[in-house]
């Protein structure tokens, strides 16, 4: 697995920190906004991609695609795939974003505005499409198999992981990166901010807190998160480490204004997830939900897991890391796919930071407030978009070597 | 190999610069019609190039009934009615559906372009507190199917597979994995672009767009021409279809996905990315190539293009590459971006069903490295058992899906 | 403006464009054949090389210049031209 995000560059960094209720410092600089703060969004501070990507030209790489290429520089390394391995086997990519660069688009477009289309830049041409990072990782990393983007709003990251899953289930494919990413922007932030949907600037909590009483929406932030995803067999035949396995997924989508067609569609997503799976609701040891402080999309997951769990034994124990992470959009499922991982193999499932009051109108559920150690091993994944997508994830730890 | 469960296309539908619907969209292939014309969606006075291939006298009001069409994008637009036409072409009511098991997979380049281009305009007069919460609604692309979904009432897996040039054939790719997996009954599955001043100023950049005509495979062809539209297949099993007293159009027999990791723009020199896509594609349907009938090509009319995607053709059909005749209907339709492989996909559907196929427009001179069988200027009567749809994009995404007559 | 200054802000804008370093290209490197860019990169350097000197190349004159010196040249003799 690798992992660029606020909370560190590694799977186990991120989780340390998350598990530590430690809150994203995002730096947000928007000359445009001048005045205005931001209340928790922004970008990754210390982000610099010759960090990881030395020597080579970075030029034809904008922000979203310098932080895929070093996602996927760590992933490729985690899992052990060196470029002699890569040069034989070929591996895919499957990208989740929401905007791809948006930024990129933007700023193509404006040239040509403000200087005439002669001064447009081929390079950021090439990059407007929303594929372009999954297509300049591939050339940077020589991933030659399946290379896809997948678009499904901030529940990008989560689908793309499904949609890899299932290739590698039902296909030919052997080995996909499969994850998400969605940087910080201009563009993307001042749409939210126009749509009202942000954490607002005049309440205590610098940082939203999601399911809380008074939330008032989420805060922007961006990662990149990536998976190596294999065939089993394969995987055991080369003497990988197997992190985790993928169990089964499902995905939704809620075609109705209210909030009863919302939670049905949520809780159905993860009904199928189960069933994908051949699991219960009783095997779930721990569920990540999707909350990040929005008003309505909280109390709708919160009401859709009510409704799976009901009457389900044991309440099951409920985060939200995106109360430390913020909202990264098209990153958020590939994260919290990457915590999960990390969850089931050292047993703490990081606690929702900040919760002190639940908001009243929820149901009431096993909402995990600290650090926590959990039993079992499997979790549940949801991924909500802001309208309409709901999908959801089972990843279980790999079975105990006898 | 083992059986697969068969996916079906049942319904096609449309909307092109020469005409919506299936029956006015064949006619006006089979007839060799061009939509090429200047463009008028926005000034090209400051471009060296003016050709476009814009669709004109588009309602959305006649295709957007559920919605306020003027609460979506064009893109949205078109892909509702080419959803629309899909499913009354395959006399699917949705009444007797089941809408969980009922999704839209649909691809694109661009998404909705006017909004980000709006953002731009209001950006650069300073303006920016006019942009209102219709931004970040309307623009990400994955509205685009659940814009469709949510006017059809759709309640299944909704995916947005933004793969820019090869997009369509991604989505049908994934849309045929869901069915066969069981997890959906029906799928919407296709593309759909608007015509995009972002796009337009980009290929004039590069120097793609010709100034005159598109002509694939010509000796002196000058590029290609942007357009827009959307197509949409109704695809489900084949036993749902046989239930339900369904016409046939044919089998999505398989598909190869590839990608080149050689540069974003141009394609492997040797076509090597592109190869491997279409023996996946046969590998994974049980065809050889000389079993295929009829390539509709990626064929965008640029120099390079058409040079590489023809090397690709002979690296894996060997001598058969000269009997079997690929056309371009890009010749006629520009290129449509997102939706560009889900309308030739629809074409390929028909090729077996009417027996005929569409020509290359506006070739003349023979480049002696283009030296196939390209249909020239006239459409032909052909027997097509199978055909193979192929598109390429930018990041180096290659793509075939192969389309099988149905076995009774 | 004298060729060696030009010659020089040609190289910075192939160095920002590509990473190689300006000290190290030769005055009559190839873009491609020496420098080993792509037809993308040549079209970036074009742009900037534009943007700098503020002139617009035409396409013709752009398909003729695939060498530092022919770039040099082609400066030259534009803003010569826009100067006189």
């Amino acid at each position: 697995m690798g992992v660029i995000s606020s909370l560190g560059d590694s799977p186990a960094s991120l989780h340390s920190a998350l598990c530590n209720g430690q809150a994203s410092a995002y730096e947000f600089h928007e000359p445009k906004l001048d005045g205005f703060r931001g209340r928790g969004s922004g970008r990754i501070i210390a982000f610099q991609a010759e960090t990881y990507l030395k020597g080579r030209n970075l030029r034809p790489l904008d922000r979203t695609g310098q932080l895929v290429v070093a996602a996927a520089k760590l992933a490729l390394e985690d899992s052990r795939w060196p470029p002699e391995r890569l040069a034989q086997h070929p591996a895919g990519l499957v990208l989740g974003t929401m905007f791809g660069s948006v930024h990129t688009i933007a700023q193509f477009d404006r040239r040509s505005l403000e200087q005439g289309p002669a001064c447009a830049s081929p390079m950021d041409f090439a990059n407007t499409v929303i594929n372009a990072a999954a297509g300049q990782t591939a050339i940077w990393h020589n991933l030659r198999g399946i290379n896809s983007t997948i678009a499904s709003g901030s529940a990008s990251g989560l689908a793309a992981l499904g949609y890899a899953s299932d290739l590698i289930r039902y296909s030919v494919q052997t080995a996909v990166l499969a994850g998400g990413v969605d940087e910080f922007c201009f563009e993307s932030f001042y749409g939210f901010e126009r749509a009202g949907m942000l954490h607002a600037c005049d309440v205590p909590e610098p940082f939203p807190v999601p399911f809380q009483a008074g939330r008032t929406g989420f805060a922007v932030g961006e990662a990149a998160g990536l998976l190596m995803l294999e065939e089993w067999t394969s995987a055991e035949a080369r003497g990988a480490r197997i992190l985790g396995e993928m169990r089964g997924h499902g995905s939704t989508y809620s075609p109705g204004e209210g909030q009863e067609h919302a939670v049905r569609s949520i809780a159905r997503a993860m009904t199928e997830a189960l069933k994908d799976a051949s699991m219960s609701p009783r095997d779930v040891s721990c569920i990540s939900a999707s909350a990040n402080g929005s008003v309505r999309a909280d109390s709708d997951e919160a009401l859709a897991i009510k409704s799976l769990l009901n009457g389900g034994g044991p309440e099951v124990p409920v985060t939200a890391i995106k109360s430390m992470i913020g909202e990264t959009l098209g990153a958020s499922g590939a994260l919290q796919a990457i915590d999960l991982v990390e969850t089931l193999r050292n047993g703490t499932l990081p606690g929702i930071r900040g919760l002190e009051q639940k908001d009243p109108a929820l149901p009431e559920l096993n909402f995990c407030r600290k650090q926590s150690p959990i039993h079992g091993n499997s979790g549940l994944i949801n991924s909500i978009s802001l309208d309409g997508v709901a999908c959801s994830l089972l990843i279980s730890a790999p079975p105990a070597l006898a | 190999m083992s059986i697969r469960p068969g996916v079906v296309v049942t319904g096609i539908g449309m909307v092109t610069s020469i005409g919506a619907g299936r029956r006015e969209f064949w006619n006006a292939l089979m007839a060799g019609t061009c939509g090429f014309g200047p463009v008028q969606s926005f000034d090209t006075s400051q471009f060296g190039v003016h050709l476009g291939a814009e669709i004109h006298g588009f309602k959305p009001e006649e295709y957007v009934q559920k919605l306020d069409p003027h609460s979506i994008g064009r893109s949205s637009q078109l892909a509702i009615a080419a959803a629309r036409l899909a499913l009354t072409d395959g006399s699917l009511d949705l009444a007797e559906i089941d809408p969980d098991r009922a999704g839209v997979c649909a691809g694109t380049t661009s998404g909705e372009p006017h909004y980000i281009e709006r953002f731009d305009d209001r950006y650069v007069l300073d303006e920016l507190k006019m942009v209102g919460r219709e931004f970040i609604t309307r623009y990400p692309c994955h509205v685009v199917p659940g814009h469709t979904a949510m006017e059809l009432g759709l309640s299944g897996e909704t995916m947005m597979i933004p793969t820019a040039c090869a997009a369509g054939n991604y989505a049908i790719a994934h849309a045929s994995d869901l069915l066969r997996a069981g997890k959906a009954d029906i799928m919407l599955a296709g593309g759909a672009d608007s015509f995009s001043r972002i796009t337009y100023t980009g290929f004039a950049r590069l120097g793609a767009i010709a100034p005159e005509v598109c002509q694939p495979f010509d000796r002196n062809r000058k590029g290609m021409v942007p357009g827009e539209g959307a197509a949409m297949l109704l695809l489900e099993l084949k036993e749902h279809a046989v239930a339900r007293g369904a016409r046939i159009y044919c089998e999505v027999a398989g598909y190869g996905l590839s990608c080149d990791a050689h540069h974003m723009t141009a394609a492997h020199p040797q076509g090597e990315g592109a190869a491997r896509a279409i023996r996946m594609a046969l590998e994974q349907s049980g065809f050889a190539p000389e079993d295929v009938d009829y390539i509709s090509a990626h064929g965008t009319g640029t120099s390079t293009n058409d040079r590489l995607e023809t090397i690709a053709v002979k690296k894996t059909f060997g001598q058969h590459a000269y009997k079997v005749p690929i056309s371009s209907i890009k010749s006629m339709l520009g290129h449509t971006m997102g939706a560009a492989s889900a309308i030739e996909a629809a074409v390929c559907a028909l090729t077996i069903t009417e027996g005929r196929i569409p020509p290359t427009a506006n070739w003349k001179d023979q480049d002696p490295e283009c030296d196939l069988d390209y249909v020239p200027n006239v459409a032909r009567k052909h027997n097509v058992r199978i055909a193979m749809n192929n598109a390429y994009a930018f990041g180096g995404n290659n793509s075939s899906v192969i389309f099988a007559e149905c076995a009774a | 403006m004298e060729i060696e200054a030009i010659r020089a802000r040609v190289k910075e804008c192939i160095q920002k464009v590509t990473g190689i370093e300006a000290a190290t290209i030769s005055d009559s490197a190839a873009y491609e054949s020496d420098l080993g860019l792509d037809s993308l990169s040549v079209l970036e350097i074009a742009v900037s090389v534009e943007e700098q000197f503020k002139f617009h190349a035409t396409d013709e004159e752009l398909a003729l210049t695939r060498t530092v010196d022919a770039t040099v040249e082609l400066v030259t003799r534009r803003i010569c031209v826009e100067v006189a």
